[in-house]
């Protein structure tokens, strides 16, 4: 196929970037107090991006521009994925940033900019382009935790966030140019097939391995690389953790499938171990730690390590049920800390953030009906059966026991009942504590409603999980 | 003449020395930018040494992308630690106490 | 021989400078440093074959990256002496650590397994052009990788303007189109006037 048959194929990437560029001069010339124009214009093109990949949906496995770009069904679904996600934030984000006077156009042309990375990542096909479109994301992600320049911990946040991220870049070069040298190939099925006609265990793969590994669990946050989540998570402004917190986290999981089974499938044996190291230490200190935070932004970071160290379980099991249940796990994870941000800017308002357990205080005074759907909330991420928490849990722990992993998913279950303690002491404040104030909650009409919209789909999905797990499971038999 | 093994390890040093820089240094944001460079020359000088070794461009190809995307990265680290001195008047990592981390 | 000689000269300043970047007091001296770090890889870089990159490293790190470097240590007023406090404290343990790290690193790296260790690089003629290659590679198989890395540059650009960009609202600035609007009538007005006589 010439270069020109395949740009069909890369549409989707081509319409966002062309689009960003003509957003971003849109608003240098339209200069308004809101950047309404701005705003609207970057849903439109997400809208615009999610039909352009439907239209042509990738129905079976396509490896591009000479071997740089890959188009498969898991890319489409995660595609799809991420930029519905990022039009719930930028919801969610454009009435956080209108209350604190935050708005700046280039706040959504830089989301913009990073979900372009998360797409080039998700279809990434050889290590160089797994390298550009991470750091493609990276740098959008840190400029927009910075762009809240009068306050002093958004700044702090943005430094360590910048400084950590680069170091596990420069990690996780390392390991690829190990890699490179052993194979002397960067593209991803022909690193793999190499390490398939190796005889023996090169100690080289597995040095080359463990760099790449440390890399990848610096960007998830796992322990014990997970130092700078909880400290970006309270210091940016809610918005941009609401937006750090969701769809990266796809493109990471995309990021971890290409390279561990897409490139090193045949080596599974050795990051199947050092995987489950980390998964038990990340469930364990963040389950643990979370417990005596009295900061909810910080809660929920340490929420956000163990649940993403269970959904390196998944991964762990080195199957395909086990990928399709960690995607599964990572496509619920999602939406349910989108909900709890979205709760966390509903309750603030101007110059107030709602960001300490003790504003959730009887809130069921206030209202009972986010009240309610914060116990969706929680209930779901504790993972309390029917909510869809339980089966995202359920799918994973199922596969590792098929695997004989018994002693791991006793562990799971055990450290999963001590993290529900928190979720649930959310729940006591909420509907057993009085309430420290008891001003309305003043949000615009589309964002309760949006908002109720995400708190019941998770109600919802869990009456039907099967649905999207037979998504999940054909998107990953590629 | 020269050999491969002398370059990586010449290249490992580099590495340790970043690494014990980042060490080290943990109060001194510039320093620690500057650290983050030599990681990155350190994979580089990889790259180039496999790439002639391997006698395969392909090596050359990605240090050449590493330079493009360290030079878009230190921009903007350096925006970001002049937004953060502009507030707080202060480089080190130690006055950066607001979080707890 | 020569070769290696070279290299072992080269690679000596490049240990010793990359050791000052991280040791030195003053964050001034640290940059250049790090400059002369890059020009001895350079050169070490120009003994493996890579012309190309070799002067790009000088142009793009030590032209543009280091002089941004050196202009924003500056710019900004930094207190040196609390910088310093617990260096002495950590030297040992950063040490330590970064010994042990490189036996380990160096052992491995040195093993046999690259299956070429012993071959010899390989070397090309004389009219070889290193840059006509890398830019044949670069335009046609690496074509998707080099828009990305144009977006990235297009990211770092918006990212440092919306950060650092701040407008004063005491600054007072022409703005065009009202300039361009305006007629002779708004600043010139005739005044018509009768002649005074003189009286005498």
């Amino acid at each position: 196929m010439t270069i020109t048959a395949e740009l069909v194929f890369i549409v989707p990437e081509i319409t966002l970037l062309v689009l960003a560029c003509i957003i971003l001069i849109a608003d240098t010339l339209h200069i308004e107090k809101h950047a309404t124009l701005t705003y609207w214009l970057a849903q439109i093109a997400l809208i615009v991006i999610i039909f352009l990949v439907l239209i042509d949906f990738p129905d079976e496995s396509k490896r591009l521009f000479f071997g740089n770009f890959v188009s498969d069904s898991m890319s489409g679904v995660l595609k799809v994925s991420i930029c519905a996600i990022t039009i719930c934030v930028f919801f969610y984000s454009y009435d956080y940033l209108k209350e604190h006077e935050l708005i700046k156009g280039e706040y959504f042309v830089l989301g913009l900019f990073a979900v372009l990375g998360m797409m080039v990542m998700v279809s990434a096909n050889s290590l160089l382009t797994v390298y550009l479109g991470l750091e493609l994301m990276s740098l959008s992600l840190y400029s927009m935790v910075a762009m809240h320049r009068e306050s002093q911990t958004a700044s702090e946040a943005a430094m360590k966030y910048f400084v950590l991220g680069a170091l596990a870049s420069g990690i996780l070069l390392y390991g690829i140019s190990i890699l490179y040298g052993v194979s002397g190939t960067l593209e991803l099925p022909a690193l793999s097939a190499y390490i398939e006609a190796q005889s023996g265990n090169n100690i080289l793969l597995v040095f080359g391995l463990v760099f790449v590994i440390v890399g990848i669990a610096f960007k998830l946050g796992l322990v014990p690389f997970h130092m700078w989540l909880p400290d970006v998570y309270e210091g940016s402004p809610t918005s941009v953790t609401l937006f750090v917190s969701t769809a990266p986290k796809l493109a990471a999981f995309a990021m971890a499938i290409r390279l561990l089974v897409d490139g090193m499938g045949p080596m599974a044996g050795d990051w199947q171990g050092m995987l489950i190291i980390l998964s038990v230490l990340s469930m364990a200190a963040g389950n643990i730690i979370a417990i005596s935070q009295t900061n909810i932004k910080r809660m929920l970071a340490y929420s956000t390590i163990a649940h993403m160290g269970f959904f390196m379980l998944g991964i762990a099991s080195a199957t395909q049920l086990g990928y399709a249940g960690s995607m599964f796990y990572v496509m619920i994870y999602a939406l349910m800390i989108m909900g709890a941000f979205g709760m966390v800017i509903l309750l603030g308002r101007k110059g107030y953030e709602a960001d300490n357990l003790d504003d959730f205080k009887g809130l069921s005074d206030r209202s009972p009906w986010f009240a309610f759907i914060m116990l969706i909330l929680m209930f779901s991420m504790a993972g309390v059966p029917p909510f869809i928490g339980f089966w995202a849990k359920w799918f994973v722990l199922k596969e590792i026991i098929a695997n004989g992993y018994i002693w791991l998913a006793t562990v799971a279950v055990i450290l999963s009942v001590i993290g529900a303690y928190y979720y649930l002491r959310i729940v006591k404040l909420m509907y057993f504590d009085k309430p420290q104030q008891m001003t309305a909650i003043k949000a615009s009409q589309e964002m309760r409603f949006i908002l109720s919209l995400n708190g019941l789909s998770l109600l919802f999905l869990g009456f039907m999980p099967g649905a999207l797990m037979t998504l999940c499971i054909r998107a990953i038999g590629y | 003449m020269l050999m491969l093994t002398d370059v990586l390890v010449l290249a490992a040093i580099l590495f340790c020395i970043s690494v014990a820089g980042i060490f080290i240094n943990r109060k001194n944001v510039i320093i620690l930018l500057m650290c983050i460079e030599l990681m990155l020359l350190s994979v580089n000088m990889n790259f180039i040494a496999f790439s002639h070794f391997h006698g395969d461009i392909r090596g050359q190809v990605f240090v050449f992308f590493i330079l493009t995307v360290a030079a878009a990265e230190s921009a903007i680290g350096l925006a970001i630690l002049v937004v953060l001195f502009r507030k707080r008047k202060t480089i080190n990592v130690a006055d950066l106490d607001t979080l707890k981390g | 021989m020569i070769e290696q000689i070279i290299f072992y000269f080269f690679a000596a300043i490049l240990i010793i400078s990359a050791s000052m970047v991280i040791t030195v007091r003053n964050p001034v001296h640290a940059a250049l440093f790090l400059v002369l770090s890059f020009f001895s890889s350079a050169a070490i870089w120009l003994l493996l074959e890579a012309e190309f990159l070799a002067i790009t490293l000088v142009l793009v790190y030590v032209g543009a990256v280091m002089v941004l470097f050196l202009f924003v240590v500056m710019m900004l007023d930094i207190n040196l002496a609390p910088l310093r406090e617990g260096f002495t404290r950590y030297l040992p343990v950063g040490i330590l650590v970064a010994v042990l790290m490189l036996l380990f690193m160096a052992l491995i790296v040195s093993s046999d397994s690259f299956n070429l260790n012993q071959a010899e690089g390989i070397k090309h003629a004389a009219d070889y052009s290193n840059t006509a290659e890398l830019g044949l590679i670069l335009y046609t198989e690496y074509l998707y990788p080099f828009e990305i890395a144009g977006a990235i540059l297009l990211v770092a650009i918006i990212a440092a303007i919306a950060l650092t960009m701040r407008k004063s609202k005491t600054l007072k600035t022409p703005k065009p189109e009202q300039q361009v609007a305006v007629k002779r009538e708004d600043r010139v007005r005739l005044v018509k006037m009768e002649s005074e006589k003189r009286d005498t």
